[in-house]
């Protein structure tokens, strides 16, 4: 991301002395946006001015990598249809350390049950956060260990007493663990530590006045992993702190919010705590510590999160093989289609309706429509008629009547060719199924 | 976009004799047309038909017509800054200042004015030696105004910046460079300023005025303009205004987007 010249004008000396070679620091900031000269020719600019002048050009939120392959950050617009969202929130479950050793595996069995497959995509959680909820620091580094031992998933270690997490982080530094939070009671012990055993670390002040001020305290120690918590515990509060540091980050390039933000949920109620986090998904929060782990409530959450972070510039597709719908049978109708998302969905949704159990068949045309499909050699005779033959359908019905969409009526003759089938031209639109399967079958 | 109506001028003759007769018909008149024309700004321009001093209640008097029958905002035309002034007081919209060179004592009266009253500014990339040639000294009298609305806390959204079209038939070469100048002074600051041209000017004496208007706007467009002084009630170029939105995605596209655009 290049510099503006203003950015640039902003941190020169304005002597005006012509030194680099341009009469004036106007113009030499123009020719630097311009990529016309160096910085280097002008004597006179302050280490802090090149440093300032260097970060404004880095990306606008720093990405924050932990645990196992967990992503924060590294996120450039406010709203995903102007580009996308890149890294997932990171969904994280909390584990207090005041559960008895019995309480603590039956959540983290729980915990490691939370692997979803649906509508061939897979989901699963990301991580444990151990909260030392107790006072008793060894207790505290006794469960971290444990719940270790019992997950190879993302680890966050929380702990607002320094010597607590001293005891119960080197253990497992080597899963590179979230920690913290640093707040300004203990930030320098808690960044320094972090910054000896190179784990990211959570900055918590109260308000982004506070955080502000934080960051740039913690910065001036030398390290730069952080991620931020602005403190707030309310839906409300959260959502117009996450939007601003969202904002100042990317529109403002305001350095000391140039880095990820988690999120707490503050509800107890799980399906209050769930509408909550959905909230803190759709908005910026880069990771999220939540307290259920029952799968009911999870689910929703992750579909909501892998909808959102999709790229909304890809066609949405379905998996292209053999799709059942109802209790079906060897004299149940088969559709082919294409496995672009709305289509497929279209066709689904009429023949379920319809009351008649079928079989439809996408048709893998990299998630483009019927006609997109056709009309890019994408939805061929050949193609179809090999796919129809190695999904096996053939085996599953006593009739051999192939239904296709009745845009690309012409490709009936040459697909009855290369596939044997009787090839049974259907309605132009899928909302034509219902009366046109009745039909058939009438 | 953002049009800038430019019928209300003394220099064309029903408005010079409305000056002259004290009679607000003709402004009235033409406030209404371009409103209708698709107009968001009324460019007020009482031109050579009143004298110097008497400049100041001149304009008091078409701000106050002309708020009379009209809503939209005004953007005050004069090099003399007292007499905008005077006009600014009694603006009920923020309205726009028409002009400022880039001239150091013009830009430390013009910007702490527009400030105090809310005002954007239109900032014109030249100085007393004239109208540059080439797009980099366009650019660099962009980049004083752009630093000059930061020294003077002027939001960066509220500077237009004029880089100065001239007629394509006497200054063919200026036009290319009008388009490069556009699409740099975007990249000055962060939010950028916004853009704006004199559009009429290109076309200044030449036969098919129209066609040479419109199709430069959409070239102009393209390259980022984001404003122009031109004529609301020419219907085809209202029209190139809507379609180049579209086309920019700046607005969401429906079939009546002609019909929509006029609306707003």
């Amino acid at each position: 991301m290049g510099l503006t010249g203003l950015e640039i004008y902003k941190q020169l000396p304005k002597k005006n002395c012509g030194e680099c070679g341009t009469p004036t620091c106007l113009a030499f900031a123009m020719a630097l946006a311009a990529g016309k000269g160096a910085l280097e020719t002008c004597p006179y600019v302050t280490d802090e001015a090149r440093e300032n002048l260097a970060s404004a050009s880095a990306p606008p939120i720093k990405a924050i990598k932990f645990g196992n392959e967990s992503v924060l950050g590294d996120e450039t617009v406010l709203f995903r249809h102007d580009k996308t969202f890149y890294h997932p929130t990171t969904l994280l479950i909390k584990v207090s350390d005041k559960l008895t050793d019995s309480e603590i595996e039956a959540k983290v069995q729980e915990i490691e049950g939370l692997e979803f497959d649906r509508v061939g995509l897979h989901y699963s959680i990301d991580g444990i956060a151990v909260v030392n909820e107790s006072s008793d620091q060894d207790r505290f580094s006794q469960v971290v260990e444990k719940v270790a031992s019992a997950t190879s998933r993302s680890l966050m270690v929380l702990s607002e007493n320094p010597d607590a997490l001293k005891a119960a982080v080197p253990g497992i530094a080597s899963r590179k663990p979230l920690i913290g939070p640093a707040t300004f009671e203990n930030y320098e012990a808690v960044v320094n530590f972090a910054k000896e055993q190179k784990v990211p670390v959570i900055l918590k002040a109260d308000g982004l006045d506070a955080l502000n001020e934080l960051v740039e305290s913690a910065q001036k120690l030398g390290y730069k992993e952080f991620v931020l918590d602005p403190g707030s515990r309310s839906t409300s509060q959260t959502l117009a702190n996450l939007t601003h540091l969202r904002r100042l980050a990317i529109k403002k390039k305001y350095r000391p919010f140039g880095y990820p933000v988690i999120a707490f949920t503050g509800k107890n109620e799980p399906l209050d705590e769930i509408a909550e986090a959905s909230v803190y998904v759709a908005k910026y929060a880069s990771a999220i510590v939540l307290k259920t782990s029952i799968k009911a409530h999870i689910l929703p959450l992750m579909a909501l999160r892998q909808n959102l972070y999709t790229d909304p510039q890809k066609p949405i597709q379905v998996e292209p093989t053999l799709h059942v719908i109802g209790d079906v049978n060897e004299n149940s109708p088969v559709y082919v289609t294409t496995n672009f998302s709305l289509t497929y969905y279209s066709v689904e949704g009429e023949v379920e309706s319809s009351k008649i159990p079928s079989y439809i068949l996408p048709i893998d045309t990299d998630g483009t429509s019927v006609l997109t499909a056709y009309a890019a050699g994408k939805f061929e005779p050949e193609k179809i008629a090999d796919a129809l033959a190695a999904s096996g359908v053939a085996e599953k019905v006593n009739h051999r009547n192939l239904i296709i969409p009745g845009a690309v009526a012409v490709i009936s003759g040459k697909l009855q060719e290369k596939s044997s089938w009787k090839v049974v031209v259907g309605p132009r639109e899928s909302s034509g199924i219902i009366s046109f399967v009745r039909t058939m079958q009438g | 976009m953002i049009i800038i109506g430019e019928r209300i001028n003394g220099m064309f003759k029903d408005i010079g004799d409305g000056l002259r007769n004290k009679d607000p018909k003709p402004l009235q008149q033409w406030a209404l047309t371009q409103q209708e024309g698709g107009a968001h700004y009324l460019d007020v321009n009482s031109g050579p038909a009143v004298p110097t001093e008497e400049r100041p209640q001149a304009y008091e008097w078409m701000v106050k017509v002309i708020q009379e029958v009209s809503e939209l905002p005004l953007c005050l035309d004069s090099t003399n800054y007292n007499a905008i002034e005077a006009g600014l007081k009694l603006c009920k919209r923020p309205a726009m200042i028409n002009s400022v060179p880039a001239e150091r004592p013009k830009i430390e009266r013009v910007f702490p004015m527009a400030v105090q009253y809310n005002a954007s500014v239109i900032g014109l990339t030249m100085d007393k030696k004239g109208i540059p040639k080439d797009s980099e000294n366009r650019l660099a009298f962009a980049m004083e105004l752009v630093a000059a609305a930061d020294e003077f806390g002027l939001p960066m959204e509220d500077l237009f910046i004029d880089p100065l079209i001239l007629p394509v038939n006497v200054a063919q070469e200026h036009a290319p460079e009008v388009l490069k100048s556009l699409q740099m002074i975007k990249t000055l600051s962060n939010p950028a300023p916004r853009t704006v041209l004199g559009l009429s000017n290109v076309s200044q004496k030449s036969p098919d005025r129209h066609l040479i208007n419109r199709t430069y706007m959409a070239m102009a467009m393209a390259c980022g303009l984001d404003a122009a002084i031109m004529d609301a009630n020419d219907d085809d170029l209202v029209d190139v205004a809507a379609t180049a939105e579209i086309l920019l995605n700046n607005s969401i596209y429906a079939d009546s987007y002609l019909k929509v655009f006029r609306q707003r």
